[in-house]
């Protein structure tokens, strides 16, 4: 157990600059998930923890002490990789040991016994430890390098997207697996991850990487509710969340967000309001997600006209993309809707939810009831 | 534009090995209404591709009739079958441009050259590549080059529109847009379209009907609506909707004259809708089918069954409860309001009266009301 600082690390593979500047600290015992698109530079910086990539400039510690000379293998760190990685000609069961095995950290062969059978049961896999690789299908492949990696007493657990190639079924169920057996890691674990599913559930804090750079760092309440920026607003929820240039003006007092080609003019509440007019930035946007997109098929208060663009039942819910002027809009609706594509539809937005950003910059300045949202509930 | 109809149609191929042979289509018949898209889906292998390269011509028939309209086009030659082929791999020509790709089977069958810019200056637009008539198809996007692909399936004006997996090489966004579009160009044209797909979402939003296949054997055909809603048996359950349905084995208990499922190693117990009172006895075991979605927290009035929370995972736009009944897969169910459950949590459920399945443990086939 260890709390692990990253200070100022940077990173170049010849030209690429993989890691600029990266700072963050993971607490003891914290469960930490680098999240990011391909690319990112996630794996790396899990390699700079575990001592396999040497960063160029920056340091890396373990506890306040410096580990950056120390070797890999005395960091006592434990490691699960993408592909498994395991011993082809081993079974389950010598697969397991094996870390228990290495001449750092031998064990009794009587502790090596009881350890493994317990963290074989716990993964599910206590009847095939006398079976190769080769028997066993992907999923209980998963659940052997899992199992490898937990039984250990390391300083950190490092695992880099260990669900990522299991089909989606068996992803759903190690993700729920993983998230049960939390309690019991009882150890600071950094995962890395590029699907923002496991990113909200298994994580206490999630950092958001992308071009070697750490976006912003937060609870999955304080990525949801308040992104960064547009970039992390797009990485969370399904359908992607909505974008659109909005002008906001004063009308008989009440300040509204105006969007192109229209001129229904849509309130925002009081306490954006109060932080939006006292805002120098020249142009804005607002971000909305499918869930809080209504429509209705007849004129009614704050509605804006429009257009069916798209119908799309996906079992128990239908995307219904409605085009407003050159934008679209994607909501969330009943899975029996019908509507004809090109008829007229209202669209309806819930302000409670709209996010405002800077048209320019893209960066995030308000929503509503913004600290109580975040204040982990 | 015509019906496609296939009857009892059979694929066989000799197996090398053991001299025995296999049928990678078995029994397969299918009737699309004119003007109709529909999807054929299932997973590799299940013979979907087989099947729509019977209707292309490009695999000899077994046994059976396909035909279009009212023409039976088993022994009709590939190009005289008036299909129009868009497969996965766009396969353009790299040294023609997009527009003489586009042209290319029009000019092949010595159409008229200004017939034929008619028609390819109809089409492109339609499928968003009049800006690019002049660019080679190594300039262009993965996107971009499925929808030229797809705008010389349909320059043919063909009778049928058959499209493999036109958007599994696509990544996630442009997967989408040309979903969109596609479905738009349907709307807007109505040409008769088979859509061969592995992805269940893609099948859903694209087709009027979706023929679910196994193992060569069509397994349900109905409405997007209807499969979810009715599955035929458990491969069709499973394999429709996400998060999947929870399907697991419990057994029928009554007590005190109700009928109740019972995870038998947690002694878990959920009362049984009414519906099935006269399908169902104390002591049979079936395979219960109930979707994340139609699984409901109730207060505690005694109708609801307690479990305990295992996990709780919010997702943002949803929030997913998993409950260890002691199988192999946990027991899932979404909730959609704002509140917050924990590890170790009792909270009682109830499953949705009309749209809790059973089916039957050795067949798999559903067990009506």
């Amino acid at each position: 157990m260890a709390h692990i600082a990253l200070e100022g690390i940077s990173k170049s593979f010849g030209k690429v600059q993989a890691l600029r500047n990266i700072d963050l600290t993971v607490r003891d015992r914290e469960f930490f998930v680098l999240f990011g698109p391909a690319g990112a530079g996630k794996t790396t910086i899990l390699k700079t923890v575990a001592g396999i990539e040497f960063p160029d400039a920056g340091l890396v510690r373990f506890d306040d002490e410096v580990v950056n000379l120390v070797e890999p293998a005395l960091r006592n760190v434990s490691m699960v990789f993408e592909n498994y990685a395991l011993y082809p000609h081993m079974t389950v069961y010598d697969n397991i040991a094996s870390p228990m095995r290495s001449p750092l950290y031998r064990k009794d062969e009587a502790v090596i016994k009881q350890e493994v059978q317990k963290v074989a049961d716990m993964m599910g896999i206590g009847s095939l430890l006398e079976r190769l690789p080769s028997q066993l299908s992907n999923g209980q492949r998963q659940r052997t390098a899992l199992g490898r990696c937990l039984v250990r007493s390391p300083r950190v657990f490092l695992m880099d997207e260990p669900l990522a190639h299991l089909d989606a079924k068996l992803r759903h169920l190690m993700r729920t697996e993983l998230k049960s057996m939390q309690a019991e890691f009882d150890t600071t674990t950094i995962y890395v991850t590029h699907d923002y599913t496991e990113a909200m559930s298994l994580s206490d804090r999630v950092a958001i990487i992308n071009l070697g750079e750490i976006v912003q760092i937060g609870s999955s309440d304080e990525i949801y509710y308040t992104p960064r920026n547009e970039f992390v607003a797009k990485l969370v929820g399904e359908p992607e969340i909505n974008l659109v240039d909005v002008d906001l003006v004063s009308r008989e007092g009440t300040l509204c967000a105006v969007f192109a080609g229209t001129d229904r003019c849509l309130p925002v509440n009081d306490d954006v309001a109060g932080v939006l007019s006292h805002s120098t930035i020249p142009k804005w946007r607002m971000g909305i997600r499918g869930l809080n997109v209504g429509y209705c098929f007849t004129e009614e208060e704050n509605c804006v006209e429009g257009s069916v663009y798209n119908l799309e039942p996906i079992g128990n819910k239908a995307i219904l993309t409605i085009k407003v002027g050159e934008s679209l809009f994607q909501a969330v609706a009943p899975n029996d809707l019908r509507a004809e594509l090109d008829s007229p539809i209202y669209l309806k937005l819930d302000m409670n939810n709209a996010l405002f950003f800077n048209g320019e910059t893209g960066d995030f300045v308000v929503r509503h009831n913004q600290a109580e949202l975040v204040r982990g509930r | 534009m015509a019906r496609l109809t296939l009857k009892n149609v059979f694929k066989r191929y000799r197996n090398k090995k053991n001299e025995a042979a296999d049928y990678a289509v078995n029994d397969f018949s299918l009737s699309c209404d004119d003007g109709e898209f529909v999807g054929i889906l299932g997973p590799s292998g299940c013979g979907k591709t087989t099947t729509l390269r019977m209707v292309a011509g490009l695999e000899e028939i077994t046994r059976g009739d396909i035909y279009i309209g009212d023409t039976l086009i088993n022994n009709l030659h590939p190009k005289d079958r008036n299909i129009g082929l868009a497969f996965e791999d766009y396969a353009l020509y790299p040294p023609l441009n997009v527009y003489e790709n586009i042209a290319f089977n029009l000019s092949a069958k010595g159409v008229a050259r200004e017939e034929i810019d008619r028609r390819v200056r109809e089409i492109a637009p339609l499928m968003k590549v009049d800006d690019l008539l002049e660019m080679k198809p190594a300039g262009l996007s993965g996107g971009q080059k499925q929808r030229v692909n797809i705008a010389r399936a349909l320059v043919r004006n063909p009778l049928v529109l058959l499209l493999d997996e036109p958007l599994s090489h696509l990544d996630g966004k442009m997967r989408q847009i040309l979903r969109t579009e596609i479905k738009r160009i349907h709307n807007k044209i109505k040409c008769t379209t088979v859509l061969v797909t592995h992805d269940q979402l893609e099948a859903m939003s694209l087709a009027d009907r979706i023929a679910i296949m196994n193992d060569g054997k069509l397994q349900q055909f109905g409405t997007p609506l209807e499969v979810y809603d009715n599955p035929v048996n458990v491969f069709v359950a499973g394999f429709i909707g996400e998060p999947p349905m929870n399907l697991m084995k419990v057994s029928i208990l009554e007590e005190s004259g109700k009928l109740f499922f019972l995870f038998p190693k947690k002694g878990i117990r959920v009362a049984v809708p009414s519906r099935y009172r006269s399908a169902l006895r104390s002591g049979m075991e079936v395979t219960l089918g109930v979707r994340p979605t139609d699984i409901f927290i109730s207060s505690d009035d005694g109708t609801g069954s307690e479990v305990t929370v295992d996990v709780f995972e919010n997702l943002g736009d949803e929030k997913r409860i998993s409950i260890d009944v002691g199988e192999e897969d946990f027991l899932t169910l979404m909730t959609e309001d704002e509140r917050r459950y924990k590890k170790g949590e009792k909270i009682h459920l109830r499953f949705h009266e009309e749209k809790t399945h059973i089916f039957d443990p050795e067949t798999g086939d559903r067990i009506q009301a």
